[in-house]
């Protein structure tokens, strides 16, 4: 079931919410509980119930695993506690590469030995990703003694909660159960619920009326044309810019607008990421719960930064491009994390030596660096990625004939003048989608800043129901991109 | 303001858009055609035929393109023939050949059917395109066409088409503008069977369709398709007419290429309809119209369109024994 959906909308979403809340009032605490882990189930269950079981054996050996550790003395047991994590770090790691890069593997040992070994073909489940990285966290927290023990319905709760099940934020145990327990978190609250509606509404709207408008025109350059020329490569690379973030940021908003219905605080998973001057400044904006669970258990584990210089470069490559493939099975993905981690290299290099640069200058890097590395992170191959970025870089620029009624003097520099594209030219609008876009991006303030600023008032209800009005373009319904993750 | 009051005003708000989209969606589907195929005249033919047609009536099909819906006018058809009673022009603009047999699989939903007028010219024969199958499910547009669904399976399909309300209001703001003017190619006022007689004449004609013939493309897949629905009319007893439509006698003089386009549509299509007992008959060779029957190249003009009326009920008449 989406978010953008009638039927999470209109049915799914005030069902669960009253009978939860309904539970609740009667002080059927338990009860209540059972009915949010059921009513996830449901949710992750409808697009294919095939997934159930797998996501269920992962709860209960997770589960097992923490209480053990979490529990683990030393006079009762004849094996460590680091032992017991490994066991259960190994567990998830298998399950997602089983499923994740099976095939993967296989198609490239094929190469290598020229074997012809079949492939798995093995549907990705659904949020494995997700609910393994988030109980891989569990297990370390666990392992840290930084969780309390906690009952498998409260476990299963945590990790099952469905506004954050599928594409994140990816959350830590010790932020979410707190929520859970609290008392008042059990009555319904009228301000959390209109500022719950307020970035529910808001995430649609950037889902449904920008991400999907921008997703026609990337699926266009990368999918659909043979070649393209420069202006129609730049559209193509900057519409899937736009619609990754707003996308994903939109699905966050949907998440986090849901969750506090409910009242419970999901941690924010974006803080306008294209304003970010240098890569550690967008790497602290964009997915920030992913940049998180990578630093504290992946880059600090490492050594972080206590090891010397060239190792603290290492530990950032290696994160990166590790954070690269837990994203897809596939190159592109290896080369999109490689050239993040490069960059994070390049840049603390640069800030160790004192260099400086101007802001603006700054920003039309990283962001043109970030655009250019979603090339290789959306093309399905290389041989496409290779097609836009040759066309952003050495493709053909034919400027629009009307341009020159404007700027006669333009033509002593022998461009070619005509249709700009043949890819794109019904859709003249596009720069005033591109300059609107811009806008919202660097100039407006983001969800969390509008968050904060949140008050039942007229014009926070006007924006509400105007961003609600969203549901008029559901007809267009599609995935949102990190399920694909 | 309390947030209590704040929800229920937002609340409120919701509902009353919420009513004023359902009570809208509902007017606009007894006004305006709604969206269900991805074609306009496709969309108001089967409003049409839902609310004007009684489909166990209906004894003669008119099929084809803007040559079908233009160039025959059905309420002339049924006057001029003793045989055909209750004609229905099922034809709908752009229709391919391809498409033409896909428009056809709402054959069954008008049981006393006894002949099938397929109303064509070389240029619908250029493209094998189709309906995409998402937008076009013939077994339900049958069942809603003959008012057949229950009303939740009405509504169902009212809603699911209007669910881009903003697609119907532009339909709607468009409608009076664009197809409600008989001296323009958008005309979508259908006569009692559903034909739409064009008043083209003098400056409404459009110069370059006056004076440019079409290239002749004529993709095999499309006689294939003649082929599979001349049979499938066999296989039901249904009589299957191929009518090849007149065009403009001063382009097929000037331009060779347009009297080869016009022998080999012929030529291809007895040969298919020969092994099926279909009938073709050549209403450019036949009637040899003069310029000031048409409105375009090979769209004629409402005294075209009579002509041609007149002309196949002979045929069927004769052919048919009356």
């Amino acid at each position: 079931m989406f978010f953008n959906s009638y039927e999470f909308i209109f049915f799914f979403l005030p069902v669960t919410f009253f009978i939860y809340f309904y539970l609740n009032k009667k002080r059927l605490t338990e009860a209540s509980k059972a009915f949010l882990v059921f009513a996830s189930l449901f949710f992750y269950s409808w697009w294919n119930i095939i997934y159930l079981p797998l996501i269920l054996v992962s709860m209960l050996v997770n589960y097992t695993v923490g209480r053990e550790l979490s529990t683990y003395t030393s006079k009762s047991r004849n094996y460590s506690p680091k032992m017991i994590l490994g066991v259960g770090i190994v567990f998830n790691l298998a399950l997602l590469g089983y499923f994740k890069y099976a095939d993967f593997f296989i198609t490239n040992l094929n190469k290598v030995f020229h074997s012809e070994v079949s492939l798995l073909n093995l549907a990705l489940p659904l949020a494995i990703s997700f609910y393994t990285f988030q109980q891989i966290a569990y297990l370390v927290d666990s392992y840290r003694k930084e969780t309390k023990e906690y009952d498998f319905l409260n476990y299963a709760v945590f990790v099952t909660f469905f506004p954050q099940l599928i594409a994140g934020p990816i959350v830590h145990h010790s932020e979410m159960m707190p929520q859970f327990a609290q008392l008042k978190n059990k009555v319904k609250n009228y301000h959390n619920i209109a500022l719950g509606l307020f970035i529910f509404s808001l995430g649609l709207f950037k889902k449904v009326i920008i991400a999907d408008s921008f997703a026609v025109w990337a699926t266009q350059g990368f999918d659909v044309a043979e070649q393209l020329n420069m202006l129609e490569a730049w559209v193509t690379s900057l519409s899937y810019s736009f619609q990754l973030y707003f996308d994903f940021s939109g699905y966050t908003d949907m998440a986090i607008g849901i969750a506090l219905l409910f009242n419970i605080k999901i941690p924010m998973n974006f803080f306008s990421p294209y304003k970010a001057t240098n890569i550690q400044d967008f790497w602290r904006r964009w997915h920030i719960t992913l940049s998180r669970f990578l630093k504290e258990y992946l880059y600090i584990p490492l050594g972080g930064n206590r090891k010397g210089e060239i190792r603290t470069y290492a530990n950032l490559f290696t994160t990166f491009l590790l954070g690269g493939i837990w994203h897809g099975a596939g190159w592109t993905f290896v080369l999109w994390g490689a050239l993040h981690g490069f960059a994070l290299v390049i840049h603390r290099a640069w800030k160790k030596l004192g260099f400086k640069m101007n802001t603006f200058l700054a920003w039309f890097i990283t962001f043109n660096f970030i655009n250019i590395a979603w090339v290789f992170f959306r093309a399905l191959n290389f041989e496409s990625a290779i097609k836009v970025l040759k066309g952003m870089f050495f493709g053909e620029l034919i400027i629009s004939s009307s341009v020159i009624n404007y700027y006669e003097g333009i033509k002593e520099f022998g461009w070619r003048f005509g249709n700009w594209s043949t890819l794109y030219e019904t859709e003249n609008y596009l720069y005033l989608w591109f300059i609107a876009v811009f806008i919202i991006v660097l100039f407006l303030p983001n969800s969390m800043q509008l968050k904060n600023k949140f008050k039942t008032n007229l014009f926070f209800m006007t924006l509400t129901i105007l961003f609600f009005l969203s549901i008029f373009m559901l007809y267009r319904k599609s995935e949102f991109i990190y399920f694909n993750f | 303001m309390k947030s209590k009051t704040y929800l229920k005003i937002f609340f409120i708000i919701i509902a009353i858009i919420g009513s004023i989209a359902i009570i809208y969606t509902n007017y606009f589907a007894r006004h305006y055609p709604l969206p269900l195929t991805s074609r306009i005249s496709f969309d108001a033919k089967i409003k049409f035929i839902r609310d004007k047609i009684d489909p166990d009536k209906i004894d003669t099909l008119i099929v084809g393109s803007s040559l079908g819906l233009n160039n025959i006018q059905g309420t002339v058809l049924e006057e001029s023939s003793s045989v055909i009673k209750n004609v229905l022009n099922l034809s709908v603009y752009g229709a391919r050949a391809t498409q033409v047999e896909q428009i056809l699989e709402l054959s069954d939903a008008f049981p006393n059917l006894k002949r099938i007028i397929y109303s064509a010219q070389y240029s619908d024969f250029a493209h094998a395109r189709y309906y995409d199958k998402t937008n076009y499910e013939a077994e339900l547009i049958i069942k809603y066409i003959r008012n057949e669904l229950n009303p939740i399976k009405s509504w169902k399909i009212m809603f699911n088409a209007c669910k881009d309300i903003f697609f119907c209001m532009k339909r709607q703001m468009d409608w009076e503008v664009k197809h409600t003017y008989n001296n323009k190619f958008e005309y979508l006022g259908f006569d009692s069977t559903g034909s739409v007689p064009l008043h083209i004449y003098g400056d409404d004609i459009i110069g370059h369709r006056w004076r440019g013939p079409q290239p002749n493309i004529q993709n095999p897949k499309s006689f294939s398709a003649v082929d599979r629905m001349s049979s499938r009319a066999a296989q039901k007893g249904i009589k299957y007419y191929l009518i090849q439509q007149p065009y403009r006698g001063p382009l097929a003089k000037e331009n060779e290429f347009v009297q080869a386009a016009l022998n080999w549509f012929a030529k291809k299509n007895i040969q298919v309809l020969k092994k099926n007992g279909g009938y073709f008959v050549s209403l450019h060779e036949k009637l040899n119209l003069g310029d000031k029957y048409f409105a375009d190249r090979t769209h004629l003009n409402d005294q075209g369109s009579e002509l041609v009326a007149r002309e196949i009920a002979k045929i069927i008449d004769l052919n048919e024994g009356k």
